[in-house]
């Protein structure tokens, strides 16, 4: 009796660890299908190559490589403000600041990681939207900048987080011997600590940038949804998944805008995928030092 | 270019670290102080507990608030025991080889599918395949799905924490590999497990895009019948009135965007205080 | 003599690599077998072995057979095994609950037992046959991760009893215990060969002297010699062995 009881368990447990792997088959092979079948329709060098985003006029043009600068666009603004930020605060928390600080400061950096992304965007709507038109003189503050400070804001937290363990696990040995050779500490953090947790800080800052990539609300509120290739950064632009986001409700089921929206649901896919790859490389290598 | 002492050097350069590191704490307590701010006035037990009124320019925000308990509830009651289940298999019982390897890779690359495209999926599977329609359980089964990894993750940390030596100790003992389970290790990760799931509620109560098309409604002012029904939620009805309603009166936003906030950063820090305790009660 | 142990050409592997070649021994019962060597001479990976714990590890594989009272133990059912071959692990491990818990632990899960009384008689059975009543009768259910090393290892001995095992595996009980300590260990071993069947594997030379009736040398995962201990020590056989009990190397 107890046998059996024992038995059935772990066979539930066997059933949702497969499960786990059945879920990502079907999420990856789902886009797949509803991408590909875009694809039948529309070529897929057009899809990336053509910058004229008209899914609903009468001859559609279904071009997202203005969607995709725009991503790229605002992923890159926020990395320039996110990374030496980031990195210098997981610096600053892990060698530099007492002690007795050091867990406050790693709480309060992780508390943005907990505040909704709608609620940003909100605050950036009504923040750093108006700042950035009055201090420019733009037309709108809706703009990729604005877009780019509040998406670092949302990136710091997980290039420090993940940095700072990098930095943590460096061996005091490393260090000992800069010191002992004279070195002040600074050149010592600079020049030995950072190098050896070099890995693992390329690992949060691909983490981060993967989440740049995929946040959504917080873009769409703040960056002015215009589909056009930007010229500068101080355009409205409209990225990936914001487009997804707000077009998705309008589309009718099954027809081309709505599978051009999967097939775009299929790059970020592919490109995040990417990302965290590359990420989980470079902490492997990390652990291993 | 002067060239500077070291100990010049180094001080101008803690200085910038110091800077830097005012740059990544200041914002979230600026956005945190503005909307308590700018929102308590509108808090009351009216707010908390009336419907919406007059194309949601007045009145409260009750429904949203039921509406995004009933999905996170749903969602969490689905994820907790498939994903500590799945835990425990990757972490007890499956053997090293390829099958395992291949599940480890696609959970850590899971976690980092942008939630949008999580809440595709919930449309073309959940709503559309099965039929779900826009509904609580769509939406559930979307966010459970988003956080699967998560918990996976979070549970195989705690699982992991458990010294493998008790686990010798029990087998040696004659004690079956489930038993060994039951009653040495789950008890002892069951304070990381707790913790973990406490954060996934908080992150998922605050998400937007994956309910976005699988469960949340522009505009319900009424209670969910059953968990078929589509529901207000706070997060979207945050996005539809600060962006979508013209002359939305400020302080029903901040109001708005307090609430949603608080439940998050509260159960952020009960979360985070419940680990402290559970590490100062920690017996090895 | 009752052989209780035989092994017939047991050879294990660790990653392909031989770490156990061709071994064949036998324990009879109520005796103390000790098995004495230098690191890497594949002592703990026999007496793992026994209660096939080895078998729990991915990169381990084996051929031979090891015979419990003429039965093969890798035919026997694995938790069936562990119940009827103990083993006490070289550092003490309690498991992080009171000690009357670790003491009732394993019976429980078993099913051995059943009501409040009997399990208080055995709790206080086997705390007796470890000699550790007297320190901790007072205070049973206060956590076990309280006590000293010695106490420790003393309330794991109890803890193996409380299953009534036939055979008990120590391996190097004593690595991590002060002189007081370990000599009470050992106490405790000469009083419980009464009833079980004992092998140690210990690093240290003077305490295979000091407690086993028959002693195994084993180097390089071959079994040198094994006699009885007092021939072993005073006239070895082998030059090897020689040089190893006089501490020339090791």
């Amino acid at each position: 009796m107890r046998k059996s009881l024992d038995y059935i368990i772990e066979a539930v447990i066997f059933i949702c660890g497969i499960l786990s792997i059945v879920f990502v088959v079907l999420i990856f092979s789902f886009l797949l299908k509803e991408g590909l079948s875009f694809f039948k329709d529309f070529s897929f060098i057009k899809f990336i190559t053509n910058q004229f985003w008209y899914p609903n006029s009468k001859i559609p043009s279904f071009g997202i490589l203005s969607l995709i600068s725009g991503s790229a666009l605002v992923t890159l603004g926020a990395c320039l403000i996110a990374v030496p930020i980031g990195v210098m605060t997981a610096l600053f928390i892990s060698e530099i600041a007492p002690k007795s600080i050091r867990d406050i400061l790693k709480s309060l950096v992780e508390l943005m990681a907990a505040i909704p992304s709608v609620v940003i965007g909100f605050v950036g709507m009504v923040t750093v939207v108006p700042l950035v038109k009055n201090v420019f003189n733009l037309p709108t503050g809706l703009t990729a900048f604005s877009g780019s400070i509040m998406l670092a804001l949302m990136a710091i937290p997980t290039i420090v987080t993940i940095s700072e363990d990098a930095i943590r696990s460096v061996p005091w040995q490393y260090k000992e011997g800069a010191l002992a050779l004279g070195a002040t500490k600074w050149q010592t953090l600079r020049r030995v600590v950072l190098k050896a947790a070099m890995p693992g800080i390329i690992a949060a800052i691909m983490l981060g940038i993967g989440r740049v990539i995929g946040e959504t609300m917080a873009v769409m509120m703040i960056t002015g949804n215009a589909a056009h290739v930007p010229h500068s950064i101080f355009d409205p632009i409209r990225t990936m998944t914001s487009t997804i986001a707000s077009e998705m409700g309008e589309t009718v089921r099954g027809g081309m805008h709505y599978k051009s929206l999967f097939a775009i649901g299929l790059v970020l896919f592919l490109i995040t995928f990417l990302v965290n790859f590359i990420a989980d490389l470079f902490l492997g290598k990390n652990k291993n030092l | 270019m002067m060239k500077l002492s070291p100990k010049l050097s180094q001080k101008l350069s803690y200085m910038l670290l110091f800077i830097a590191t005012m740059l990544a704490i200041i914002p979230v307590l600026i956005i945190i102080f503005l909307i308590i701010k700018n929102g308590y006035s509108a808090i009351n037990w009216k707010f908390l507990t009336s419907m919406p009124e007059d194309g949601m320019r007045a009145g409260g925000i009750f429904p949203a608030i039921i509406g995004t308990f009933a999905i996170v509830m749903c969602a969490i009651v689905i994820t907790l025991p498939v994903g500590v289940c799945a835990a425990i298999y990757l972490n007890e019982y499956a053997k090293d080889n390829f099958l395992t390897r291949l599940i480890k890779l696609a959970i850590v690359n899971l976690a980092g599918v942008p939630s949008v495209v999580y809440g595709l999926f919930g449309l073309g599977i959940f709503v559309m395949f099965l039929k779900l329609g826009v509904s609580i359980i769509a939406g559930a089964l979307t966010l459970s799905i988003m956080e699967l990894p998560v918990i996976i993750t979070t549970a195989r940390g705690a699982l992991n924490s458990v010294p493998q030596s008790f686990r010798e100790v029990s087998l040696s003992l004659g004690v079956s590999r489930w038993q060994t389970i039951r009653h040495i290790v789950l008890p002892n990760a069951l304070s990381g497990i707790l913790t973990g799931t406490i954060l996934s509620i908080a992150r998922i109560s605050g998400e937007t895009a994956p309910i976005l098309f699988t469960a949340a409604a522009f505009y319900v002012p009424r209670l969910p019948d059953s968990i078929f029904d589509q529901v207000m939620a706070l997060p979207y009805h945050l996005y539809i009135i600060s962006t979508q309603i013209p002359n939305m009166p400020k302080n029903i936003i901040y109001g708005t965007a307090l609430v949603l906030m608080m439940m998050v950063l509260t159960m952020s820090f009960v979360a985070i205080f419940a680990r402290i305790y559970f590490r100062k009660r920690r017996k090895w | 003599m009752v052989n209780k142990i035989n092994v017939k050409k047991l050879s294990c592997y660790y990653n392909k690599k031989c770490v156990l070649n061709s071994l064949s021994i036998n324990v009879v019962k109520n005796e103390i077998l000790s098995v004495i060597g230098p690191a890497n001479s594949g002592k703990t990976t026999f007496l793992r072995t026994l209660n096939r714990m080895s078998d729990l590890e991915v990169l381990f594989s084996r051929a031979g057979e090891v015979f419990l009272d003429e039965e093969n133990i890798f035919d026997m059912n694995m938790q069936f095994l562990r119940r009827r071959v103990g083993m006490l692990f070289a550092m003490p491990i309690p498991l992080p609950m009171s000690i009357y818990d670790n003491i009732v632990y394993a019976p429980k899960r078993l099913g051995l037992i059943n009501k409040k009384t009997d399990i208080d008689a055995l709790v206080e059975q086997s705390l007796k046959d470890a000699s550790l009543w007297d320190d901790v009768k007072d205070r049973l259910h206060t956590s076990a991760m309280r006590m000293s090393g010695g106490q420790q290892q003393r309330l794991c001995i109890a803890r193996i009893l409380a299953i009534n095992p036939e055979v008990i595996l120590f391996d190097e009980p004593c690595s991590g215990l002060d002189p007081i300590s370990t000599a009470k260990v050992e106490e405790s071993m000469l009083e419980l060969k009464k009833k079980y069947t004992i092998v140690l594997v210990t690093n240290n030379v003077k305490q295979a002297s000091r407690v086993s009736d028959k002693t195994a040398f084993f180097l390089m995962g071959k079994l040198i010699e094994v006699d009885k201990t007092d021939t072993l020590f005073i006239s070895p056989k082998e030059k090897q062995t020689e040089y190893y009990i006089t501490g020339r190397f090791g």
